[in-house]
């Protein structure tokens, strides 16, 4: 499972790498364009990634005591979180194409120098892939929850289990760089 | 149960912090970023205690990602000539 997160947190850092050298080349549009970054939202976002990863790991907690109920219960609570986030994402991405931040060709905002496009192309590919990772995450959750209620883990025996929260807690360590990353740094 | 929630604690207060302290410093920003990130690894993934193997290969990933990212900063960063548009 380590070398699975391992080869998925390559995936980031590439387009990290990408995103770095671009903004170097051009400080001045970078500047320009995160400045129309909503930090409300992508701060709540913040906030409700970490509570999940708290969430998640009480449900395997609850687990390994053998309180198949409660790790339910926090998985359902996990999975809102997860919600959460993807419907701010929605509201986020309505209001930036609202006001012409799309992606590519179909950027259509005159309010930041041209290169500005490079920094919601990349805004776009790597919250795009992150949420995915998100939705990702939360159908194991819910296949975790259905598995818990049926009683299929015990505290000797719960891998899969184990396996899902890992997974859900590196959507939680994506995120960590990409809030300063993209909505912080000005 | 009480680690976690002193985990998550923590990670909520380097949050708040690295509201405050945004805009000065690139590189404080990705500490504070780093931090929160080996608590979530050390303590919510259970990399502390756990197996050396799992470390060995979280620990070679940083590395590979720290390599890259250096990499192509020290690269475009020391370049005379900007991209295609100048601005």
């Amino acid at each position: 499972m380590w070398l699975f997160l391992g080869s998925e947190s390559m995936l980031f850092a590439g387009l990290l790498a990408l995103f770095a050298a671009y903004r170097i080349s051009y400080p001045i549009a970078f500047h320009a364009a995160a400045q129309h970054a909503n930090v409300l939202l992508g701060t709540i976002n913040t906030y409700v990634l970490l509570t999940s990863s708290l969430t998640v790991a009480l449900g395997l907690h609850a687990v390994e005591l053998g309180k198949r109920r409660t790790a339910v219960a926090w998985l359902v609570v996990s999975i809102a979180l997860g919600t959460t986030f993807d419907v701010l994402k929605i509201v986020e991405y309505a209001q930036h194409i609202g006001e012409g931040f799309s992606w590519g060709l179909y950027f259509s905002s005159t309010e930041v120098p041209v290169p500005g496009v490079f920094y919601f192309t990349l805004y776009y590919a790597l919250t795009g892939l992150h949420a995915l990772h998100v939705t990702g995450g939360m159908v194991v959750l819910i296949w975790l929850a259905l598995k818990t209620r049926r009683g299929d883990f015990t505290p000797e025996s719960h891998v899969a289990f184990e396996n899902g929260a890992l997974y859900w807690h590196l959507v939680d360590l994506v995120w960590i760089f990409l809030w300063p990353i993209l909505y912080l740094m000005k | 149960m009480k680690r976690y929630l002193l985990s998550w604690l923590a990670l909520v207060a380097l949050a708040t912090l690295s509201l405050f302290v945004s805009g000065t410093s690139i590189a404080l920003s990705l500490a504070i970023a780093a931090v929160k990130a080996a608590i979530v690894a050390a303590f919510f993934m259970h990399l502390w205690g756990s197996r050396p193997v799992h470390r060995i290969v979280f620990i070679t990933a940083v590395c590979f990602i720290v390599l890259l990212i250096l990499g192509v900063v020290a690269d475009v960063g020391t370049r005379d000539i900007a991209g295609p548009y100048v601005p």
